[in-house]
Formats: C-alpha cells, structure tokens, sequence
C-alpha cells in the first residue's frame, strides 16, 4: 500500500481533503513512492489559521528559548543524517555525496538561526531631541510562508524556515509536488520537538495550494525559490495582495576562462558546476566561455573528464552523477540539446538516449557538452536546468564581459584566472549576484545572502544572511519622552 | 575504473573497514584495538556528514577496494600486524586525494593509528 502523504496542520498529522493525489516517483527506478495531496485552498486556509493561532504566543516566547529549539533541531538532524540523505536521493535522483552535501547546507542554515538572538537587536539614540530618546525595535511579523522547489527538497526549506521562527513569526511550508516526502521527515523531526501547536505548518500540493498561500490575507510574506516565469508570478501575485515577497527565479550562469587559468584546477571545478546534481541548480554553470586562447585546450580537458562520469542510480556511493527530476524533464532537456544542434551547436558529447544496467527507465540524461554555441543560441539564452554545458569562444576579456551581461539572467558568475586584475575587473563589471573567482559553484553559505539579479531575483531582501532577518522582521519606532 | 572515486565511497568503504576490523580485534580476543576500530568508525561518519560541502565533483581517481582486502580468518599476531598495514596503507593512499583538510586530516590520523600496530 502506497503512503498517502499527509498535511501537519496546528501539531497534528492530518488528512487532506484533497480530490486529487499526485504519483511520487523514484526517477532512477521508477518505483511509486508515495501519493502527494494537490491540497485544495481549504486546507492551506486551516495551516494559516493555525499558525495565525500560535502566533501571539511563539513572538512573546524568550527568544533564546526559541533559539534552543533549533540546537534541538540541529541535533535531531545530524541523528537523521544518512536517513535524510536517503531520502533526498529517492525522491530527488541526485547522487549520495550531493545530498549530503544538500542536507549539511541545510544544517547550516539551522546554525544560523541559532545566532537570531544576536542578529535581530534594535538600536537607540538618545537624545535625539532635548530629553526624546528614540529606538529601532526588531519584531516578528505574524505568518510565513514558503514555496519551495524540487531540486534542493531539504535544504531549500530549511533557508527560510528555522529563520523565520527563531524571528518570532510562525510558519506554513508548501514543498514541490515532486519531493514532498523529505519534508514530511522533516515535520517528523519538528513534530518530536514538542514546539507549540501551529508555529510550524506543511501544506503538501501543488499551484492551487501555492495560490491560496500567496492570496490569503493573514500570511505576511511569501519566501519562493523555483523557474523565473513562476517567479514572476509569485512576485506579482504576493504585491497584489500586500504581501513581503522574495522570489527566487531561473538563471543562465556563465563561466569564463583565461588564458592564464589554471587548467586542470579549473576543469575539475567546471565538472562540478555543470554536471554537479545532473545540472538541476540554479547556480549550475550552464555556459563556459573560452577566452582567446584557453578554447583549444579548455574543450579537450572538458571532453575527457566529463566522458569519464560514472551515471547511475544515486544511492551508490561510486555514482558520480544521477537522474533529472523525471522522464518529462529528461524529455526536455533533450529537446533543448537537438535545439541546440539545429541552430549549429556540435555536440561534442551527446549525453541523450544513455541507459544505465538496471535502471533502464530511469530518467539518465548523461553529461553533455555543445561546442560552437553563440549568444544568440536558444541553448546559451535559456535556462536548460540539465547537464548539458555549452562552449563559447570569443576573442578577448571585453567580448567576455559583453557576452555574459547580455543574459536576461544574473544569478551566478565565474572566472578562472591567475590574474587579479582580471578578477577584480569580472567582479565589477559582471550583472549578477553570485560572483565566483576560481569557484563555479559560488553557493552563499548561511551567514550570507543568496545573491541574485535581474530576471533571477524579485525582491528586495534575498534569503539567507542578515537579508533573512530583516525579511522576517520589521523596524518599530518608539521616541519617548519622561516628563 | 577504480570503485573508490567519489569523497562518500571512500569514506563509506572506510567505515565499513574500521567496523569489520572491530569484529575482528573482538574474535582475536584484543578488545583494546576492537574500541580503538569502533572510535575510528564514530569518526569516519562524523566526517562524512560534516566535510561533504568542501568537495567538488570532481572524480577520483586509482583507489580499488579490491588492493586493501583483508585476510580476516587469521587472528594471530602477524595476521593482525597484515591487517593492520593494510588498513594504514589504504588511509596513506585515500587521504592525500580528498580535497577538504578536516577529512584528509581524520584519514591520516586513522592512517597512523594503524601504522602504530605494525
């Protein structure tokens, strides 16, 4: 019998009244894993009425004492560990190494919420007027939200979550359709927490839960990581009605190499970027530009190294690379790679049609490599969110610099150089909000803000960092005066 | 292709070393190296859950597990001291292809500990 997921509403497990349940499926082998509710508006109306509840009572809870809830969390977690990776990996198809990698992400971010108490202090002037003193009070909100993605099912979450509670707010989570079991594990661990009823909320389901989430008038604010078209509309439907919002969208990052890199350092890194969780990140390196001379050598190293990727099912611990999210997607991509090859691209690696012994249905799309790609490519414009890593040449650092802020896109960029001057000059120049030097994943880590720009980002505080705590909470004004 | 090429095969395989050689030390009747097996796997997981994020996907290369297999049926003296050089030549080998210090550091110190036995 297949596990009919369930919502955690007010500190209960229940039932949702859903007509409809969505497959959750292993992409490796396929086996039914659980059902995911498409939970209507009424059940995401009795989470927020919930966590609306507890509100009042969490906010006037000490804060160190909230604190300690996440040292709790931290703890049950590192227990859970290899349970959770798991997990991540059936749900998901990433391979062992990058869900642990997933889940200790995520562990920092708990981390982080444990120093709340230190990073949402006010400040005060006195004497601002003859005998006014005036202060700057940080307070918690009310009711959050987050809409969270398929790629990243745990440690996405766990950004917003642990913050937002530790501020003061409670919390209702809405995860991808796709990876719903993770957070059920989660809400498993929260549940043992014996934190109060209705500060912690999962509503599983799809758009129709994520529109409820974003249209009800006692959520405050909506925290949303996912495809920038769906950005957008998250962006626009939170402000419509009155809401905090940061959305979190697509993106095209670029990496460029110099002549002067260090070549074989450099690749080994690239691989990682463009190959790392089957090119399922948003700061995965989606086109490498070969500056001058660095092409030639650059697409041999590349070619060799991404020919040798060990492809299979993601719980073997000598897979170096899994599955995409599922067959539609894998569908997807590779019609982006024959795009690719219509519009001139030369696959010098052709990663379509792979079969892995004994997961022969699952959704493999193997490493792939187009040469020849230019700007105006379909395949250098658009997201492709898979592992397909395109290769530009273009004469000198400024053709550089202009081929990478033409992208309608501006969530990360990398250099490989061994010049500082080069570095310095991409870090200036370059629109987007993730800059890496000789690094191709530039990933924030919790005490930073996850950067982003352009179409990639909607809003104005990101997630992670000081951002978060000025997201999750606001200024309030007292000027007093003793007569 | 070497069945050792990413930081959690390794790492795993490490575990699953240092926990067969406990239950070896136990039959061999020397309790004392048996602990010493069961700290070191303690460590090992400790080390695979916390040192994950520094690695890159970066493949690794000419480690097998079929060059460290030990011989489990002796427990003498020498078939100790075999086991144990083994084991050590196995963490002198892994340690320097892992590229994230706190866990090349842990496989060294392991490296050692064996190397003390032989």
């Amino acid at each position: 019998m297949v596990q009919k997921l369930k919502n955690y509403i007010g500190g209960r497990w229940v039932e949702s009244s859903a007509a409809n349940y969505t497959p959750v499926h292993n992409p490796a082998t396929c086996e039914l894993l659980a059902e995911c509710p498409d939970s209507p508006r009424v059940d995401v109306d009795k989470a927020v009425k919930a966590a609306s509840a507890a509100y009042e009572e969490w906010r006037s809870t000490p804060l160190l004492n909230r604190a300690q809830y996440m040292f709790q969390l931290k703890t049950a977690l590192e227990e859970r560990f290899e349970e959770l990776v798991a997990m991540v990996v059936k749900e998901n198809g990433k391979t062992r190494d990058e869900a642990r990698g997933e889940v200790r992400r995520g562990i920092e971010s708990v981390d982080f919420a444990t120093s709340v108490s230190s990073l949402m202090r006010g400040y005060k002037t006195e004497d601002i007027s003859t005998g006014i003193d005036e202060t700057a009070e940080r307070q918690p909100l009310g009711v959050f939200a987050a809409i969270t993605p398929f790629n990243f099912p745990l440690m996405v979450p766990l950004w917003f979550l642990p913050t937002a509670i530790t501020c003061g707010n409670t919390f209702v989570l809405k995860p991808s359709p796709q990876t719903p079991i993770s957070m059920q594990l989660l809400f498993e661990i929260l549940d043992d927490l014996d934190l109060p009823e209705g500060v912690v909320n999962l509503v599983q389901g799809g758009k129709d839960s994520a529109l409820a989430v974003m249209e009800h008038p006692d959520v405050i604010g909506v925290s949303f990581v996912g495809s920038t078209p769906v950005a957008k509309i998250v962006y626009e439907t939170c402000a419509k009605h009155g809401k905090r919002v940061q959305a979190q969208g697509g993106a095209k990052n670029y990496i460029a190499v110099m002549p002067d890199a260090n070549l074989e350092a450099s690749v080994a890194n690239i691989m990682g970027s463009a190959f790392g969780c089957a090119g399922q990140r948003c700061l995965a390196g989606s086109v490498v530009v070969a500056v001058g001379d660095a092409y030639e050598p650059l697409k041999r190293e590349l070619l060799k190294r991404a020919s040798g990727l060990r492809v299979g099912y993601g719980l073997a611990e000598n897979t170096q690379m899994g599955t995409v999210i599922s067959d539609q997607s894998r569908q997807r991509i590779e019609g982006m790679i024959q795009e690719g090859v219509n519009e001139g691209a030369t696959p010098v690696l052709d990663g379509r049609g792979i079969k892995v012994e004994g997961y022969e249905n699952g959704s493999f799309v193997g490493p792939t490599i187009l040469d020849g790609v230019t700007p105006e490519m379909k395949v250098a414009r658009d997201e492709i969110f898979g592992p397909v890593l395109s290769v530009m040449h273009v004469p000198d650092f400024e053709s550089m610099v202009q081929v990478i802020n033409q992208s309608r896109y501006g969530n990360a960029a990398s250099i490989f150089t061994s010049s500082g001057k080069y570095a310095r000059e991409f870090k200036y120049r370059i629109r987007a909000g993730n800059i890496g030097i000789n690094v191709g994943v530039a990933a924030a880590t919790a005490s930073f803000p996850f950067g982003g720009q352009k179409e990639s980002f909607f809003g104005d505080l990101h997630g992670q960092g000081q951002d978060a705590i000025e997201f999750y909470t606001d200024r309030k004004i007292l000027i007093e005066r003793w007569l | 292709m070497s069945s050792l090429n990413t930081f959690g095969a390794i790492l795993t395989y490490a575990i699953a070393l240092e926990s067969r050689l406990r239950d070896y030390y136990t039959a061999a009747g020397n309790p004392e190296r048996a602990a010493a097996a069961e700290s070191r796997c303690t460590k090992l997981e400790r080390v695979r859950r916390q040192n994950v994020v520094e690695i890159t996907l970066e493949p690794i290369e000419g480690l097998d597990e079929a060059n460290y297999a030990l011989n489990l049926e002796d427990t003498s003296p020498e078939g100790q001291r075999a086991a144990a050089q083994i084991a050590a030549r196995f963490y002198q080998d892994c340690a320097p292809k892992i590229n994230a210090k706190e866990a090349q550091r842990a496989l060294e110190r392991c490296g050692r500990d064996h190397q003390e036995q032989v």
